[in-house]
């Protein structure tokens, strides 16, 4: 299983590599909207992504409608990852395609329950 | 003119939410009384954003040197024999700063926008108008933790 998490923030990038690489995930990183782009054009082919919403250049919503644009990717699974808890925010980014939504704070527990929610599990956990 | 400003209970409870999930519970904060206008009395960093919208303020963290530099090894994960340069604090302040700031935003009417955060080596800057509504006075591990709100316009 691949993760491609996608946040301005290398401290919450760090944090939830460790969440994701404990759960047997492999991980990439992107630092806004657009890295994340590059990064699946270069060939990453992640089976989640986990996204921040405020962030420079592109935001997390702008990536999900690019994702959804774009037929080869429009299966991808998205998850958003954020401190943006108003109900029409959540409502908006689940309507453009995000199929969870978690708030910040998280503990690493909520991470694993909506990775398994959405029939993510690793099929090895590292040692 | 009222000035709606988040309880400091509830702000209570966000500071310690947002610490205890990406600090630890090692060493607790623990809140202490300052007299108003008192600087930190200590070398600081500083982070801050701001909140437009229905509601309108700022929301400010200032953190002791040692502070700022031990939070940012646990969220970063480096090891105390490596060394952090201004960018690895920089960062995991403003990602605290962010986490604060839109739990605060939570708190408040909306809809409204949060920006990205600014940080600062060194105490927060406000605009003339600003007022201080809320502030939140802790120690952890000894050293100063301030979160202060503010908003635009005339003092509560």
């Amino acid at each position: 299983m691949r993760a491609l998490i996608i946040d301005d923030s290398r401290a919450m990038r760090s944090i939830l590599r460790r969440i994701v690489n404990g759960l047997g995930f492999e991980s990439a990183e992107a630092g806004d909207g657009q890295q994340a782009l590059d990064v699946l054009e270069s060939g990453f082919n992640p089976d989640i992504c986990l996204i921040d919403w405020n962030m420079p250049v592109m935001d997390g919503y702008t990536f999900i409608t690019k994702v959804r644009d774009n037929p080869e990717w429009r299966s991808m699974t998205l998850m958003m990852v954020t401190t943006e808890s108003e109900q029409k925010q959540i409502v908006r980014a689940l309507a453009a395609g995000a199929h969870e939504y978690v708030i910040k704070p998280f503990t690493p527990d909520a991470i694993a329950d909506k990775l398994e929610l959405l029939g993510l599990r690793a099929t090895e956990v590292p040692a | 003119m009222s000035v709606i400003a988040p309880e400091l209970t509830d702000l209570q409870a966000v500071v310690e939410e947002v610490w205890s999930t990406f600090v630890g519970y090692e060493h607790p904060l623990c809140v202490r009384q300052v007299p108003a206008g008192t600087p930190l009395d200590s070398g600081v960093w500083s982070g801050a954003v701001s909140v437009t919208g229905e509601w309108q303020g700022a929301v400010t963290v200032e953190l002791a040197d040692d502070v700022a530099v031990a939070i940012s090894r646990v969220m970063l994960d480096v090891d105390p024999s490596e060394s952090l340069n201004d960018d690895d604090v920089a960062d995991a302040v403003g990602e605290l700063v962010n986490m604060i700031g839109g739990n605060v935003k939570s708190l408040m009417p909306g809809p409204s926008a949060l920006s990205l955060p600014a940080v600062a080596a060194g105490r927060a800057v406000f605009p003339s108008d600003a007022h201080e509504v809320a502030r939140l006075d802790l120690l952890w591990t000894n050293q100063p933790v301030r979160i202060t709100v503010h908003t635009p316009g005339s003092p509560r």
